[in-house]
């Protein structure tokens, strides 16, 4: 698997992308890197043309920049050239922790979307008690009307089909399980999601989503979806370190417990999670914290080329086609060639 | 091309991009309040229109200040036709 790593994105990029591309070459023989940014960046790396390339790119999109815009202008920026790389085959799947609406923009500009995904969602596989909980959107789209939370629900359920699960369960995240519980949008999106040709379970709740059972799939906007997820792992990483303070205050815990004590909570680390998927776009994309550390960079780069190597994209695209009804085409097709 | 080809390639930029029926976009069609295009879809479709006239006019291009004044289909395919015809 060859994964494209946007060397610019990041809080404090390019530091710890180059530490995770380390990490990557020690740990994870069957994934080759292209380095996408200055070559100068590069510099201290082995670059040795075969598990690693660099491909130059010199712009980034600023936090700042309107998304679409700076893309479209911008098209030597480094998550724009990932995007490029994937489409033409020469890279399986891109990582970037840079901007998300970039990166988003980057994607549906020059991989294009999947028939029925008007906004690809951010996909998080959130590991709960129960199994796994495909979360959507985790921060992609802030604000989302009823039926785009209508097309999370298809790309959701199709993208959860495509990892192994019969016939989903989809939930609404809201702050009740009736059906008239949450605001004017969440009593439209019930409606909408009523309507779908998936298993829709109705209304969940935030618990729902670490401890699973009810839902397969929980389908939310981005801004509540993004407060959730970062909620969550603080409140893991909150839990690992209160323990592991009480047991080191009594003195005589052996380092092995305090190594359970990390691995049991350490599941909803970011650092071990391997950011989110960008789903309903022609090809593997995967986002991680801006504040990634070299681990969590590598854990993003494992995600992608996991994703690639068990054709998700593909898998998620036929389900999704089961799932959205035929409607009349016209000749032009986004999946051929398209903008650089 | 005539100004109904160039309508034709922005209309199916258009459903492509918003997947709406083709008979609901005229020349009239607001992109924004009929058809609720956001910023990232409107570079969705022009993109997709400088391809497809680049291939009777290379490097057919929009400036993206253009785009800001830019409120109905037909306004959007007028744009093109004039840059057009310019070159």
């Amino acid at each position: 698997m060859r994964v494209a790593l946007d060397l610019l994105g990041g809080d404090a990029a390019p530091g710890p992308v180059v530490d995770g591309a380390l990490l990557v070459l020690a740990e994870q023989p069957d994934v080759d890197l292209v380095l996408v940014g200055p070559p100068e960046v590069a510099a201290r790396l082995p670059v040795d043309g075969e598990r690693l390339t660099v491909v130059p790119a010199t712009e980034v999109v600023g936090m700042d920049e309107e998304p679409a815009r700076a893309v479209r202008a911008k098209r030597d920026a480094t998550v724009r050239v990932c995007a490029r790389l994937v489409r033409d085959g020469s890279a399986d799947a891109m990582v970037s922790l840079g901007s998300t609406g970039a990166t988003l923009a980057a994607a549906v500009l020059t991989l294009h979307r999947l028939k029925g995904v008007s906004r690809p969602p951010l996909a998080a596989v959130v590991p709960a008690l129960a199994g796994p909980v495909v979360f959507l959107d985790a921060g992609a789209t802030v604000e989302a009307s009823p039926e785009l939370l209508a097309s999370f629900a298809l790309v959701g359920a199709a993208y959860a089909a495509a990892r192994g699960v019969e016939r989903p369960r989809v939930g609404l995240l809201t702050v009740g399980e009736e059906a008239g519980k949450g605001d004017l949008a969440r009593k439209a999106a019930h409606e909408a999601l009523s309507a779908l040709p998936v298993d829709f379970v109705g209304n969940v709740e935030g618990r729902d989503v670490p401890t699973g059972g009810r839902a397969d799939v929980v389908v939310t906007d981005g801004f509540t979806g993004n407060v959730l997820a970062k909620g969550l792992e603080a409140a893991a990483g909150t839990v690992t370190a209160t323990v592991r303070a009480a047991l080191a205050s009594r003195g005589d815990v052996p380092d092995d417990v305090l190594d359970a004590v990390d691995a049991a909570t350490g599941h909803m680390s970011p650092e071990v999670l391997g950011g989110a998927v960008l789903l309903g776009v022609r090809g593997v994309v995967v986002v991680g914290h801006g504040a990634s550390t070299p681990r969590g960079v590598a854990s993003c780069v494992r995600a992608a080329a996991d994703a690639a190597r068990s054709d998700l994209v593909g898998r998620t695209a036929r389900a999704l086609e089961a799932l959205v009804p035929a409607v009349p085409q016209p000749a032009v097709s986004q999946s051929q060639g398209g903008p650089a | 091309m005539t100004p109904d080809e160039v309508l034709d390639v922005v209309r199916e930029a258009v459903v492509v991009v918003l997947e709406v029926d083709p008979a609901a976009v005229t020349r009239e069609t607001r992109l924004r309040e009929d058809l609720e295009a956001d910023s990232l879809a409107l570079v969705e479709i022009v993109e997709i229109v400088e391809e497809r006239l680049s291939a009777t006019a290379a490097g057919f291009s929009v400036d993206d200040e253009e785009l800001d004044g830019l409120t109905t289909v037909g306004e959007a395919a007028d744009l093109a036709l004039a840059k057009l015809a310019g070159r």
